[in-house]
């Protein structure tokens, strides 16, 4: 799975949590804050692409990125590592 | 045959003033589209004549003050599990003793690993009872928590605004002795997680810091790898069969809703409706006190076991699974017995009752609080406290013979019964 396509997976992971978004473009250099996301539902976007694309390492091992992009970069890293 | 260990009675003190946590939330300009996931309502707020000594003894008088001599002097520890501290060496349990005039032989001290301190000071306790070093000897455990913090200007507000909401203060009180009335620890039935993160603080007397996502990953990290140690320790242990109800450390209940989610996720790949249900029936009435009172740290679990003793339905005796967090960070899974007779002992505390009693109080009057000016600093040497900065709150105070803080002299702390 590469980059892109987890990029995408976390924006289907993110309109699943918050239903309201439909309509709203969202790429790789939105952030899940400005999004409205709170910190609840932004952990259970990353423990469902965590799901999704199966991957299990612990979550604070995921947390830094400032943006959509940057996670996606970061699990793909922990996916090839 | 084992000794049986646990706790023998229990008691909360949720103070004397709350705050709408909506209402802050809105005056704080928080945007919070779906507040109510939250689980969120109200929060306990310290008054300038309250302290954790003053919180902590409210707690454990009535609990102290029901025994008979006899047992009363069989009191032989008294631990205080507190990110509150006021003294570096000093120990809360030394004033908590003597205002509740306990017997000189006696061990004291406190215990600090932010809101896991409760859990451990439980176990500290516990098998001090299962050593059976001093048969029949009881230990009085009290989680005494308040954030308190010094709000002087924006950047101090901006600091503290992801725990603002959720930062209460509360005490719960447990007596714990070979008369496991109220929780029978399961005796090695436990599993525990670890390890060095940043994600919450107290760096100073009148700061915390901290990271909500961090924080909540290191909690939901927690959850997984503590209930999966205690899995390996605890044969036949199945998550969704084992516990009739579960109790876990409540910052605030979204995240025990988290928590719950992930794990039955993880463990069973259980859908949406099955874990909502599931929530509602098993960790549901744990939340019926914390919702009110905020995160009390260290006792928040116990706060938790006292909601589900309130509201639980117990007609025959269940099993818990409790869940402790505290940042830093540590955690541990363990559990338990409850009983219909544990629940009668726990309902005659009128808790609830007690939390209607609270001042609610306005905006202002909680802004004019944390500007401090009313209230004692760490390292202050000499203070009077003005009781009625709030008069209708200080009026409510006095009359039900709890204790209150009147001021300092050379560091000393001094209190009265009123």
């Amino acid at each position: 799975m590469d980059r892109d396509s987890i990029l995408a997976v976390i924006v289907a992971q993110i309109r699943d949590v918050v239903p309201e978004l439909e309509g709203r473009a969202i790429g790789g250099g939105d952030t899940m804050a400005d999004l409205g996301l709170d910190s609840i539902e932004r952990t259970e976007v990353v423990m469902n692409t965590l799901e999704a694309i199966g991957l299990d390492v612990p979550l604070v091992r995921l947390h830094g990125p400032k943006n959509l992009g940057e996670l996606a970069d970061l699990l793909h890293a922990q996916r090839g590592a | 045959m084992a000794i049986a260990a646990g706790i023998e009675a229990l008691n909360v003190y949720g103070g004397a003033a709350c705050l709408d946590v909506r209402e802050l939330c809105v005056h704080r300009g928080l945007d919070m589209p779906r507040f109510d996931n939250l689980l969120m309502r109200e929060k306990t707020v310290a008054l300038p004549f309250e302290d954790p000594v003053t919180f902590a003894v409210n707690a454990a008088k009535p609990l102290v003050d029901a025994l008979p001599p006899e047992q009363r002097a069989r009191i032989e520890m008294v631990v205080t599990c507190t990110e509150s501290g006021i003294d570096f060496g000093k120990s809360l349990s030394t004033y908590i003793h003597h205002h509740l005039g306990l017997g000189g032989n006696c061990r004291l001290f406190e215990i600090k690993q932010a809101c896991y301190s409760g859990t451990a000071g439980l176990q500290m306790a516990v098998n001090f009872v299962l050593s059976g070093t001093s048969p029949g000897g009881k230990a009085l455990v009290v989680c005494t928590d308040l954030s308190r913090f010094a709000l002087a200007d924006a950047a101090a507000i901006q600091e503290w605004a992801y725990s603002e909401p959720s930062s209460g203060a509360g005490a719960v009180a447990m007596l714990v002795s070979d008369q496991p009335h109220v929780l029978r620890l399961d005796a090695g039935a436990y599993g525990n997680h670890g390890f060095e993160v940043m994600d919450t603080c107290r760096p100073g007397p009148d700061t915390e810091a901290g990271d909500a996502d961090l924080s909540l990953m290191a909690y939901l990290d927690c959850c997984e790898r503590a209930y999966r140690d205690y899995a390996r320790r605890v044969e036949g242990a199945d998550f969704r069969n084992t516990f009739q109800y579960l109790c876990f450390h409540t910052p605030f209940g979204g995240m025990v809703k988290g928590a719950h989610r992930q794990l039955m996720r993880k463990l069973y790949k259980a859908k949406p409706d099955e874990i909502e249900a599931d929530f509602s029936r098993r960790l549901g009435p744990s939340l019926a006190f914390g919702q009110r009172v905020g995160n009390i740290a260290g006792g928040s679990v116990f706060l938790g076991l006292a909601g589900l003793l309130q509201s639980g339905d117990l007609a025959a005796p269940c099993r818990v699974g409790m869940f402790s967090y505290g940042s830093g960070c540590c955690s541990e899974f363990f559990s338990g017995i409850v009983t219909p007779e544990g629940q009668t002992l726990l309902r005659a505390r009128d808790i609830a009752g007690q939390l209607d009693r609270r001042h609610t109080l306005s905006l202002t009057e909680y802004e004019d609080l944390l500007r401090g000016t009313q209230v004692i600093r760490f390292g202050q040497k000499d203070a009077t406290i003005v009781p009625d900065a709030i008069p209708a709150a200080w009026a409510a105070y006095q009359g039900q013979g709890r204790l209150a803080l009147e001021g300092m002299a050379g560091y000393h702390r001094q209190y009265r019964f009123v």
